[in-house]
């Protein structure tokens, strides 16, 4: 018997993900928190411990209004950081 | 960010994997970087979440200043692809079970003849695209939903109010990425207003929300099935959800029309009575409402007030539009001294009040983040509502005779949507 499949036909592009710096010396680390309980107290960890081998680094955190929302702030995050960390989970 | 020359790293956790990857998929970045420390970070002590960062902060190291191999490009979506599947109904739907394509329960074989059959005179516009549907982005085409209807077991008149309720979960305000994802048991509700209801026999009356309807449980199923494998949500995988409920198998009604005191939800809407709609809620499973004594309007609110008046819905910190189903007796009684739907609504919701002393500190320090006017630097015996005004109040009514009610908290981060029925 000959079925029809019901999935979906998804979007397959491939895009480039950004260049890499050498070292995170000297740059800006952001920090997007998705607001889901202790994302903040992982994220933060992660980026002290990233300035503490990097050195020099700025750290500065946004906070996304609540989890299941987009974040509002991506032109001015993009414009003030060099990398980012961001969250998604429980 | 990725795209604005932004590198980025998402931190998540091991048992979260696949949603993350199927999200950056979706964006075209199927190889960003994503670094997992052992689930959950949420509910435990913060200490005990420090310590996890240390275990991945070499890889986020590395994925931040290393140039990642870009990945081969992906297969395309399957869109309807003809596949030679077991003519035994059994084998099939083992077959189904290890495609992913059911829900568990056994699904009718969508042969091209059955699914030109739903399509009807549709079937010349097959690949036009409904709507697009999160997580993934899959592509609604009018195909793909008669796929899904005819793996539900749904008839070709089935097709229209499967159609419109497509449209109204791919409205931006229903946020169905966070509904398809989340961990809350949230799923959409389908009601259905309009004299459509009555012609396709869809139950508003007696045992409405449970068994026995074919056109309620097969809109139901196939509204579902297509969440599943049109938008890419499936269980345990991009569907999140910690236990889910009940009515993730099909969940459907129609308003009461006729047995109601007052006008329908669609007239409410600003639609005409006699244009049938559809509106879908993010909706939790009902909670009973049991009420065989009030005889009084006052009284009556009394068990439905106490019922949702409860610590543990997202509505209480979230907003959203939550939804008391009235059966028809419990309305007549509210209705008894010419109380209106609006008036019902304003009593109903200035009763629902919860002490803030009835949440645990942990959670009031979370909600306060979130919703500081009605949860932060409060005494104790504050009280918050159950949503944020009266309007958000969703009621309808329906079921048959008895003196029963339901109560349906919703993702609390939804508007339900209303749209009309296209023949």
């Amino acid at each position: 018997m000959r079925v029809l499949s019901p999935l979906g036909a998804t979007p397959d592009t491939v895009k480039p993900l950004a260049k890499r710096p050498p070292s995170l010396t000297g740059l800006r680390i952001g920090v997007l928190d998705n607001s889901k309980p202790n994302a903040d107290v992982l994220l933060a960890r992660v980026a002290e411990l990233l300035a503490a081998r990097a050195g020099g680094v700025t750290i500065r955190s946004w906070t996304k209004p609540g989890s299941s929302r987009p974040a509002m702030m991506i032109d001015e995050i993009a414009s003030s950081v060099d990398v980012l960390l961001t969250g998604s989970a429980d | 960010m990725e795209a604005r020359g932004i590198p980025a790293v998402v931190l998540g956790t091991d048992a979260f994997l696949s949603l993350a990857r199927a999200q950056s998929a979706k964006h075209g970045l199927p190889h960003l970087s994503v670094a997992l420390v052992s689930h959950p970070i949420g509910g435990v002590d913060p200490a005990i979440v420090r310590g996890k960062a240390e275990s991945i902060v070499d890889e986020v190291l590395t994925a931040l200043t290393s140039d990642p191999t870009p990945p081969a490009r992906l297969a395309a979506g399957a869109g309807a692809a003809v596949d030679e599947v077991p003519d035994d109904l059994d084998a099939f739907q083992a077959w189904a079970m290890a495609e992913r394509w059911s829900d568990g329960l056994p699904v009718l074989p969508p042969t091209p003849g059955r699914v030109d059959r739903i399509l009807g005179g549709r079937a010349s516009r097959r690949h036009d695209v409904v709507a697009t549907l999160a997580p993934l982005d899959g592509a609604a085409t009018l195909e793909a939903i008669a796929i899904n209807a005819a793996l539900a077991g749904a008839a070709p008149e089935h097709l229209p109010v499967i159609l419109a309720a497509v449209r109204a979960l791919a409205e931006p305000r229903f946020n169905l990425n966070a509904i398809q994802t989340t961990t809350h048991p949230c799923t959409p509700l389908v009601i259905v207003n309009g004299p459509i209801a009555g012609r396709l026999g869809i139950s508003g009356g007696p045992n409405a929300l449970g068994n026995g309807h074919r056109a309620n449980a097969v809109i139901g199923r196939a509204v579902r099935l297509i969440c599943q494998n049109v938008g890419g949500a499936r269980p345990g995988l991009e569907d999140r959800a910690t236990l889910g409920h009940p009515g993730k198998f099909s969940y459907c009604l129609a308003e009461n029309e006729t047995a109601s005191p007052w006008g329908p939800l669609h007239v409410d809407r600003g639609f005409d009575a006699a244009t049938s709609c559809v509106t879908v809620c993010g909706a939790e499973a009902p909670h009973n409402v049991n009420d065989h004594a009030s005889t009084t309007p006052e009284a009556m609110l009394m068990a439905l007030a106490g019922t949702a008046a409860t610590t543990g819905s997202n509505n209480v910190y979230l907003g959203g539009e939550p939804l008391v189903i009235l059966g028809p007796e419990h309305a007549q009684t509210l209705a008894l001294t010419g109380w209106s739907k609006a008036e019902v609504k304003r009593h109903l919701w200035e009763l629902i009040r919860i002490r803030l002393d009835r949440f645990s500190a942990e959670n009031l320090a979370r909600f306060a983040t979130i919703d500081p006017a009605a949860f932060a630097n409060r005494p104790g015996d504050a009280e918050i509502p159950w949503c944020a005004s009266p309007e958000d109040l969703m009621i309808i009514v329906a079921g048959g005779p008895g003196k029963h009610s339901s109560l349906v908290p919703t993702f609390g981060a939804t508007r339900s949507v209303t749209v009309a029925i296209e023949a």
